[in-house]
């Protein structure tokens, strides 16, 4: 343990990192706290199980992420399912692409990815772009690349055909990226 | 027409071509389309190019949020 404080003590200070990573998969705070705060309880229950080999926070965010993914399908039940239909969700198609399917703005060169990476403003806009998602494409979005999950998992975890993940995953990366374009990333570029 | 031979010519098809590839491997046919399209429009090369690095962005996150942690307050 890295603390000299009670287990409660210790688990404290990783909760604001747990809220930033919840929040980024559920958009409604209180769900967020909601998964944090069994996360917590979770944590404490099975604390004598941590081995001290994995960070803290690693091992923290593991079990976040279960708790996220269970709240995201209990929630999911509780919605009429007319209200998860597709139509519902933002589709930056009729913006980005003119009635024969050609682009109006071509999507520009970002340049190096290492770069972009490094780039405090690259993190300000994605960040940024992020939040304006949709809750469902942000929770399948962020599932899918930053939990990793495969889209085999998702679709079982969510109970959505694979025809469905494709057009959520398609509108959430269109959507980041136009929003992305939008506010000037790789504007400045040749 | 067929939507696959569609993404020869529209760049709506060949992005979700690009966005699908991500998750699972294109059919044979739908490779060459999406080959043949790539060769002729930039625009198209650039989004597969963005989609790659807004992946390695998101794998990072975690990370970046720890830094951000630390750092500075959050808003």
């Amino acid at each position: 343990m890295d603390d000299d404080g009670k287990p409660e003590r210790v688990l404290t200070k990783h909760r604001k990192y747990l809220m930033q990573y919840a929040l980024f998969h559920v958009r409604d705070p209180s769900v967020a706290e909601d998964a944090v705060q069994e996360t917590m309880i979770a944590a404490l229950a099975q604390l004598h199980t941590f081995e001290g080999r994995a960070q803290l926070r690693t091992w923290l965010t593991s079990i976040l992420k279960h708790k996220i993914i269970d709240l995201v399908r209990r929630r999911a039940r509780e919605i009429p399912a007319d209200a998860l239909s597709l139509d519902g969700d933002y589709d930056a198609s009729d913006e980005a692409f003119n009635l024969i399917g050609r682009w109006k703005e071509q999507p520009s060169d970002w340049g190096s990815p290492d770069a972009a990476l490094e780039s405090r403003q690259f993190w300000r806009i994605y960040l940024e772009c992020c939040k304006k998602m949709s809750e469902r494409l942000a929770t399948v979005f962020s599932m899918r690349e930053v939990m990793g999950m495969s889209a085999e998992e998702i679709c079982k975890k969510m109970e959505i055909s694979p025809s469905n993940l494709h057009v959520i995953l398609y509108r959430a990366r269109l959507s980041l990226q136009s929003c992305m374009t939008r506010n000037g990333f790789g504007a400045n570029r040749a | 027409m067929q939507t696959v031979l569609k993404a020869m010519f529209s760049c709506q098809e060949a992005s979700r071509l690009a966005s699908r590839a991500m998750e699972v491997p294109l059919g044979p046919l739908e490779r060459r389309v999406f080959a043949l399209h790539l060769m002729m429009c930039t625009g198209c090369v650039n989004f597969s190019r963005q989609l790659e690095l807004l992946r390695s962005a998101s794998e990072k996150l975690p990370e970046k949020l720890e830094i951000e942690d630390t750092d500075a307050p959050a808003t």
